[in-house]
């Protein structure tokens, strides 16, 4: 039986999302045991770091904040997850054969990250604000070679990680209007603009904002950021 | 029909009807051989084609071991209808990727454990049209096969009917039709159905193998988008469901957790007498009269670079230095289209309609062979990899990733051409046996590419004509097949054209590696298609004497 909890409101991260009221989590008695175990796991992955050391895990927090635009709370726990992964060597087993394996890759990339704010601002990477920040990820994305490492490998290594953590988690699930698992429930509702009766629309407070317009808005932000002008993107 | 399919494989049948998906008792009293036992074949890896040969063999009355590195997986208990949680069904062993083009592997590429890469393989289960056995003298491109399409049609019919494959009737290649109705389609597959037909362009729903309907104690699929992480339905054919339950009734005993780390050679008489394997970190030994190898493209030359011996100093079937090469990937761009409406290609099973119009070569381009357009489906995860390789991170990912249930997404499958460097190699690293992993470069060539560009085209052409407001394409690759191909002569292959490896008489190759091109199909039909040709092969050579239907 789904169960709606009408006093608690569905957590999105940084409170933002376009479904109302969709909250994945009223579905959890309809999920099988093992998956609901595997998918519940990360609402509450532990606090202390079993791979990262403590100064590398504080630029990691801030180089995954910046990557997944998480600047403020409610925040998903990205970082634990990562940390958990690379500590019981869950890795995709693939690398590329000009970078190191993945959790060497993590360290050295992190260090290299953390030597760049220093040689630009003095201080460590976590200490910098946003905005001085974000030119210096963007710079990676842009490079070529980035400290003797290719850069897109580099950027491939820090999306992908960062992205499965994200993108595994109940609250983006909310705000993207995903419905999750679907064991043994299935769907029935198939067709084009087809939902479920526990699915929500999407739809915004603030609509209509086109999608074009929100998008332009994202990249306006997303550009005041990194520090060029948005039509440099 | 299923009456025949019952008589003949009756995996079905033997699946549990009472809502739980493992027969432990079949499992329970699985034959079991002793290490010195020498059986009749013993077969590395329990995927498409090492399953089928296994299910083949053991109701031919053989005594067959098949060894697996995976697990002997229960989809009650060790699969979750989860994307993140589905990491244990990829084949994460470390391996080097290089070339000018790298092949990214893990969850895109091959599966562990018994039902092999299918377990978490997409479902589409195309035929290969007859003009890709003979690509070389039709096209002056790829390989020429030492069989014909025709000698594989029967193998084709039998298989499609036993796992089983639904969709409309097919008009390409060799039009044939399907055992089972048509599955309805979702959104991903109406928007796919509406733009085609809007362009001219002639598309299809199937073929897929999912039961449409219940298959023997099989039940219907629930439409709930989860193909890529292993169905825990049991709708979704994988060899676990459709070839193993049958072989072990038959007497096969599967051993898994086994990694095999070598097969045996007597260089005195240059005869395969068996494997060396890993259970547990303990090395074993099975001895047997025959050793088959179904460990996937990488795996498979790998395996036979690890057997070298004086006698075979450069690896088994590897004295005209051609193992490990011509390694083909498929060119896979996926472009996805933006709808005012709500698509939500989340439900439904990510295989849905296909179209084969570009199949074949266009004596108008400049390119040759073709491609073949279906459905995706991305999942949040893998949809976050599409927005991220457009460039956008922070502020821009996020907004992007909200509009998920707007899109649309289409997949198209190149035909790359079979190329020598294109090679698994063995790399300085070793993995947690002190085995040397494999290495894998990749590079395209100049029809590649034009091919990859043609193929994002003809999908723009689709989605836009079905009303789509925006586009993001990403270029991929898909299903890697080749590696010790099937050749006519050893100057041009590792097998024959009855997959036994060239200088080695009781050794063979019966997995996706054989495959000397790759058409713009999916393979894992072919792949079971023929490892059943080569059974039949098999045991119509052991009924007249040892070997004699392929004596050097
Ligand atoms: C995401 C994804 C989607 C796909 N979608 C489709 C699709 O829609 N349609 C399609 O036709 N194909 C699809 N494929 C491809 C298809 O699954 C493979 O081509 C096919 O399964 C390969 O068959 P195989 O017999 O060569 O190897 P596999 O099926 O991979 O079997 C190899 C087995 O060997 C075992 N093994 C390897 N090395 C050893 C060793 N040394 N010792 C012991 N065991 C070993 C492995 O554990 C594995 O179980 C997809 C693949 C992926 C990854
Ligand atoms: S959509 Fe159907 S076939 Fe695919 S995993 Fe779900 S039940 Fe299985």
């Amino acid at each position: 039986m789904t169960r709606r909890n009408e006093t608690r409101r569905p957590v999105t991260p940084q409170d933002r999302g376009r479904f109302g009221g969709f909250d994945v989590l009223d579905e959890v008695d309809r999920w099988d045991e093992v998956t609901k175990r595997e998918v519940l796991g990360r609402l509450a992955p532990g606090t202390t770091h079993k791979f990262f050391t403590s100064t590398e895990a504080h630029v990691a927090v801030a180089l995954l904040d910046l990557l997944l635009a998480q600047d403020r709370e409610p925040r998903i726990p990205v970082l634990p997850l990562i940390d958990v992964r690379l500590a019981d060597g869950e890795t995709d087993g693939w690398h590329y054969d000009d970078m190191p394996e993945d959790g060497d890759a993590w360290r050295q990339t992190l260090a290299h990250l953390d030597a760049d704010a220093m040689a630009a601002h003095g201080c460590g990477f976590a200490e910098l604000t946003a905005e001085q920040q974000a030119p210096l990820v963007q710079a990676v994305y842009d490079a070529e070679q980035w400290h003797g490492l290719p850069a897109k490998h580099v950027w491939s290594l820090w999306t992908r990680y960062s992205c499965t953590a994200f993108y595994s988690h109940p609250w983006a699930w909310n705000e993207i209007g995903f419905g999750g698992p679907a064991y043994p429930r299935g769907y029935k509702n198939l067709r084009i603009d087809g939902r479920e009766g526990w699915e929500v629309p999407d739809q915004a407070p603030d609509d209509p904002v086109p999608f074009a317009d929100r998008v332009e808005q994202a990249h306006d932000n997303h550009a005041d950021l990194v520090g060029r002008a948005p039509d440099q993107r | 029909m299923t009456e025949s399919v019952r008589q003949r494989n009756a995996s079905a049948w033997l699946i549990p009807n009472d809502g739980t998906r493992t027969n432990h008792r079949l499992r329970a009293d699985m034959h079991r051989y002793d290490d010195d036992d020498e059986v009749d074949i013993v077969v590395v890896g329990a995927g498409a084609g090492g399953s089928v040969l296994t299910q083949r063999l053991a109701r031919a009355g053989w005594r067959v071991v098949t060894l697996d590195a995976g697990p002997f997986w229960d989809p009650d208990t060790d699969w979750v209808s989860d994307e993140r949680g589905s990491h244990s069904l990829y084949w994460t062993e470390p391996r080097q990727i290089g070339g000018e083009t790298p092949v990214p592997l893990g969850s895109n590429n091959s599966g562990r454990g018994v039902g092999g890469s299918m377990v978490h393989y997409a479902g589409y289960t195309p035929r290969f049209h007859p003009s890709d056995f003979h690509t070389r003298t039709a096209d002056g491109v790829g390989a020429d096969w030492p069989i014909s399409y025709d000698e594989l049609r029967p193998y084709y019919e039998l298989i499609e009917a036993e796992l089983p494959v639904a969709g409309q009737n097919w008009p390409w290649g060799d039009p044939h039709t399907y055992p089972q109705h048509a599955h309805p389609t979702g959104g991903n597959g109406s928007i796919f159905l509406r733009g085609a037909h809007a362009a001219g362009i002639e598309a299809r729903v199937g073929p897929v193998a999912i039961s449409n309907g219940r298959f023997g104690n099989r039940p219907h699929c629930i439409y709930r988008g989860f193909c890529l992480q292993g169905c825990k339905v049991n709708a979704k054919a994988s060899p676990l469901i459709t070839h193993i339950p049958d072989a072990l009734a038959h007497g096969a005993e599967v051993r898994s957790g086994c990694m095999v780390s070598r097969v045996l050679v007597d260089d005195r008489t240059g005869r395969a007498t068996g494997v060396t394997y890993l259970r547990d970190g303990v090395e074993r030994r099975q001895r047997a009269r025959m050793v088959a190898v179904a460990g996937y493209s990488i795996e498979t030359p790998r395996l036979l670079l690890l057997s070298a011996t004086k006698r075979f100093p450069a690896g088994l079937g590897n004295d005209h230095d051609q193992l490990g090469r011509y390694l083909m990937v498929q060119g896979a761009p996926q472009t996805a289209g933006r709808f005012d409406e709500e698509i939500r290609m989340y439900k439904a099973p990510p295989p849905e309609v296909s179209s084969e119009q570009f199949y074949e070569t266009d004596p108008t381009k400049p390119y040759k062979r073709g491609w073949s357009i279906q459905t995706v489906s991305p999942l949040p995860i893998t949809w976050a990899e599409h927005v991220v390789a457009q460039g956008h991170w922070g502020a821009v990912l996020r907004e992007y990733m909200r509009d998920y249930v707007h899109w649309a997404t289409l997949g198209a499958l190149c035909e790359f051409l079979p190329r020598p460097e294109n090679r698994v190699t063995l790399a300085d690293e070793v993995d947690r046996h002190g085995l040397p992993v494999a290495h894998f470069a990749y590079s395209m060539c100049d029809n590649d590419k034009q091919l990859m560009t043609a193929a994002q085209k003809s999908m723009e052409r689709i989605l836009s004509a079905a009303g789509a407001s925006e586009m993001m394409t990403i270029q991929r690759f898909a299903h890697l097949v080749g590696g010790a191909r099937m050749a006519a002569k050893p100057e041009e292959g590792v097998v024959d054209a009855n997959h036994r490896v060239f200088g080695i008489p009781n050794l063979y190759l019966t997995d996706g590696s054989v495959l000397p091109t790759q058409g713009a199909a999916n393979p894992a039909l072919t792949i079971m298609s023929l490892a059943a040709r080569a059974a039949d092969r098999l045991v119509a050579g052991a009924r007249s004497g040892p070997e004699m239907a392929t004596v050097d």
